[in-house]
């Protein structure tokens, strides 16, 4: 029963999680660029969608307008942003995007202030049973919603031709470009399609857990998430994102209560502290140095 | 024998690239090897240098397995190489870089630490001797090597193997890209090391009368194999060699 | 470097760590505050501008120099917990760089991120060590046989220090092991063929980076007067690669110079903030200068302050002179690189 409830947890921020990776996945396969700022736009699409509603929209269309916002944030980033350092070292590269980060949440703090904000009720209230334990309607939706999205966005690469130009463009830049495949536009796509998926996650992240500026964390969550995928594999992204959600949840309701039971009873350690917060890095370095090219990931690809 | 490569194989993702390859060189030898593109010339000083482990073959030096060292400890046994194309090093010196090359057989380990106070003057004084007035660096010794044409890059390469002592020199196409002019100082300059180094030289080059007027035997490599071994009017006038190269009937 | 020329910079040094008991608490606050800021700066600028491999773990470092040096002091040790802090935080830098020897970029990026997180976590649970969340209290250094207190001494004794460091650091680029730094962040296969043991020069380059930033880590604390995780945090390490972005990679004084502009501009918007009276906006300015200052530095000026001041200096001189003053100007004028000589394919 309890691991039920603890593998539903899971599963929700896991897809969550998945829905944030894959956008970061998305941009560096076909731009070589790691946005360390993705959870800026995930926390930017919850203030969003807040807004949206405080404004005097229905709160499932303020969460689609949100989307849509993120969907112009991003494209907006490449063009003034990132289009202007195709040139610069990867180093660069990451600082300005968490440069872009540090931006977003001064303004989200300026804007809306430090504190937890409660957040619009998207999805109905209450709960569904299911196997005798119960699972409320938010936890329920965010799964799905992530999941059929993250699904949906796949089938969406492979199968058809504006997914076709994204995987030439991703895959080899002039040959996209030698078939006549505008691969800088291919590159804003990208991010609009990344920022959008972003803010999504960042408003079902906020009906799970409410809406603050740490809700931008979870762009650093998204990272062990990407490298035990691969960073090069969208599929890799969603396995990997629902098994570190499973891995947290377990962390937290099962490894963390014993291992402080036993810390208790033999040292002077009283508490773990937030251990499902540092989990997935531990095990990430540990995959680092043992397959640097994720479960899923091809190696050499960072060889380009 | 100082150099002796026997049957030296090594392939890349099912491509042979090497395959077989066996050539000696004794101390003082000039050896050209040269052979169309894609042969597999460069890959095999890459074997040798140990960029690259062959899959097969050994890699005999002075009586030292060479195969399967790393290149920094392939340099201390005394064989160095140069580049083909030369890399542009921001910030450093030509006398930094013929440093580095000195280095390369220099103290190791937490002895490095020792460098923090000691004074290099005798060092320098050295390698102006040795290394830089005989390639004729000595007056650009202090300038950044990125300010520098190509051929005097190539040269501050060369000067930089040449510091760290070699026995034996590979050379990868020593003079593409240079004037002919340049080319041709720098062929003056090689058999000069050899003169009076006593040391062994392998080349791989493409300018054919270079390899003719420098080298006292040449290997012909097609396909990853030797195809031919001799002098340079032997190899000239190999119907063979002239089918591969020429691709005459 | 000629004698003359040490002596004036030795002179220079002596002038300001002396000068700083004139400031006065604020004063000695901020400079105390840069200087240590920019020791850390230039370990890092070694590790990245110099060796060329990044990292988002120094401020975990500098957590590891002020714990060690919080706890030795503790027990007494004076200035050789200073020292230990260095040795500690080093032998911390070799372990976090272990993946690099092995991954390259973004992964090495992301195992320092992982290292950083890791490290912050356990400054939270060995409360043995750490005293866990609320934090350890470090009482004052006592250097020949007094405590040390005041911001104006501590001034000086950061001046003292950062400027050895400097001399340190600038002496070990010109041994073989700093040159090979240089070779290393240009090009790894280059390296190994011109006969370089990559993994040995890269393993140097953390020790030395990691011991400068403990040393850092250990003034941290003392000034501080306190360790608690969260002020060792991954927005520090963001901080330290700010101030290498701003102030430059792979020149020394731009790391003094990041330094002065990270610490000094949120500070000048605190001043600001206070005398308009919108103090409940201060936070959100000053990250919003912070975040700005990256972003547009690495847009428009991605070599620095150094790079910027340097600019400057040349176009007052021109204006100031009658003949331009040449900068290097190559004997040998460059050619374009041989056809298809690509760097990658140096080997």
């Amino acid at each position: 029963m309890l691991l039920l409830q603890i593998a539903t947890a899971g599963i929700a921020t896991g897809s969550v999680y998945a829905l944030i990776a894959i956008g970061i996945v998305l941009i560096y396969k076909c731009s070589g660029v790691v946005n360390f700022g993705q959870g800026g736009y995930a926390m930017l699409g919850a203030y969003a969608a807040y807004a949206l509603a405080r404004a005097g929209l229905s709160p499932p269309l303020a969460a689609a307008g949100a989307v849509l916002v993120l969907g112009v944030v991003g494209a907006l980033t490449e063009l003034l942003v990132l289009r202007r350092m195709l040139r610069a070292p990867v180093v660069a590269v990451m600082m300005v995007t968490l440069g872009l980060l540090i931006l977003f949440r001064a303004v989200c703090l300026a804007v809306w202030g430090p504190d937890q904000i409660a957040f619009p009720q998207i999805f109905p209230q209450g709960a569904v049973q299911i196997a005798g334990i119960f699972i409320t309607y938010n936890y329920v939706a965010a799964a799905l919603l992530s999941l059929v999205l993250s699904l949906a966005f796949l089938a969406f690469y492979r199968f058809t031709p504006m997914g076709l130009m994204q995987r030439a463009a991703a895959d080899n830049s002039r040959a996209a470009l030698a078939v006549g495949i505008h691969v800088s536009n291919q590159v804003s796509v990208a991010w609009a399609v990344s920022s959008a998926l972003a803010g999504l996650g960042g408003v079902l992240l906020a009906t799970l857990n409410g809406l603050s500026l740490t809700l931008s964390n979870i762009g650093l969550v998204a990272f062990p998430v990407i490298v035990l995928g691969g960073l090069t594999s969208l599929m890799g992204s969603l396995v990997a994102g629902l098994l570190l959600g499973m891995l947290e949840a377990f962390t937290d309701g099962l490894l963390t209560p014993a291992l402080e039971s036993f810390l208790r009873a033999h040292t002077s350690i009283y508490s773990v502290g937030a251990l499902q917060q540092v989990v997935p890095y531990m095990l990430v370095g540990g995959m680092l140095l043992v397959r640097p090219q994720g479960i899923f990931g091809q190696r050499g690809t960072e060889r380009v | 024998m100082a150099l002796q490569v026997t049957d030296l194989t090594i392939s890349f993702g099912g491509v042979v690239a090497v395959n077989g390859m066996s050539l000696s060189i004794e101390p003082g030898e000039i050896v050209g090897l040269i052979g169309p593109n894609g042969a597999g010339k460069t890959t095999f000083i890459n074997c040798v240098a140990g960029a690259y482990r062959p899959s097969r073959g050994t890699v005999q030096w002075k009586g030292t397995e060479l195969r399967g060292l790393a290149p920094h400890s392939v340099i201390r046994q005394g064989v160095a190489r140069t580049f083909q194309n030369v890399a542009s090093l921001h910030d450093l010196t030509v006398l930094d870089i013929v440093k580095l090359g000195a280095a390369a057989r220099g103290r190791r380990g937490l002895a490095a630490v020792a460098d923090l106070w000691r004074g290099e003057a005798a060092l320098e004084a050295e390698l102006h001797e040795t290394v830089l007035e005989p390639l004729g660096l000595a007056d650009i010794a202090a300038q950044p090597v990125q300010t520098l044409s190509y051929g005097l890059r190539k040269a501050v390469d060369l000067a930089r193997a040449m510091a760290s002592r070699p026995e034996l020199l590979l050379l990868d196409e020593p003079v593409a890209g240079l004037t002919v002019q340049e080319g041709q100082q720098m062929a003056a300059v090689i058999r000069e090391v050899r003169d009076r180094r006593r040391c062994a030289v392998l080349m791989v080059e493409h300018k054919m009368d270079v390899v003719m007027s420098t080298c006292d035997r040449i290997t012909v490599m097609a396909a990853g194999a030797r195809i031919f071994e001799g002098t340079g009017p032997a190899v000239q006038a190999d119907p063979e060699v002239r089918r591969v190269y020429l691709g005459e009937p | 470097m000629p004698a003359r020329r040490r002596l004036a910079l030795l002179a220079v040094v002596v002038l300001a760590a002396a000068g700083s008991f004139a400031l006065g608490r604020f004063g000695a606050y901020l400079v105390h505050s840069v200087a240590i800021a920019a020791i850390a700066a230039m370990g890092l600028n070694l590790l990245t501008g110099f060796a060329g491999q990044i990292s988002f773990a120094s401020g975990a470092l500098i957590g590891i120099g002020a714990y060690t040096a919080g706890n030795l002091g503790n027990a007494g040790w004076g200035l050789g917990a200073i020292l230990a802090a260095g040795v500690a935080a080093a032998v911390a830098s070799v372990v976090i760089g272990l993946p690099a020897l092995r991954l390259r970029g973004l992964y090495y990026a992301i195992a320092t991120l992982a290292a950083q997180f890791v490290l912050e976590y356990l400054f939270k649970i060995v409360e043995p060590l750490t005293k866990g969340i609320s934090g350890m209290n470090i009482a004052p250094l006592v250097l020949l046989g007094r405590p040390v207190a005041s911001d104006q001494a501590w001034a000086a004794i950061s001046i003292a220090i950062l400027a050895l460091t400097w001399l340190g650091l600038a002496r070990l680029m010109r041994t073989n092991v700093g040159r090979a730094f240089l070779v290393v962040r240009e090009n790894e296969l280059v390296a190994k063929g011109m006969g370089i043991d990559v993994v040995r020069v890269k393993l140097w380059a953390f020790l030395a980076s990691g011991f400068v930033i403990g040393v850092s880590g250990a003034l941290v604390g003392f000034t501080t007067r306190l360790a608690s995780p969260e002020g060792f945090g991954l927005s520090l390490s963001i901080d330290q690669v700010a101030m290498l972005i701003v102030g430059g990679q792979g020149v020394w004084a731009g790391s003094l110079l990041g330094a002065g502009f990270v610490v000094l501009i949120p500070e000048a918007i605190q001043r600001l903030g206070e005398a308009l009276h919108v103090a409940n906006l201060l936070s959100a300015m000053r990250e919003m200068s912070f975040g700005l200052l990256i972003v547009l530095f690495l847009l428009f000026e991605p070599r620095g302050l150094a790079a910027l001041l340097r600019r400057l200096a040349r176009g007052v001189s021109r204006i100031a002179l009658p003949h331009p003053v040449p900068d290097s100007s190559p004997v040998v004028a460059a050619r374009t690189p041989a056809p298809g000589g690509t760097r990658e394919k140096a080997l």
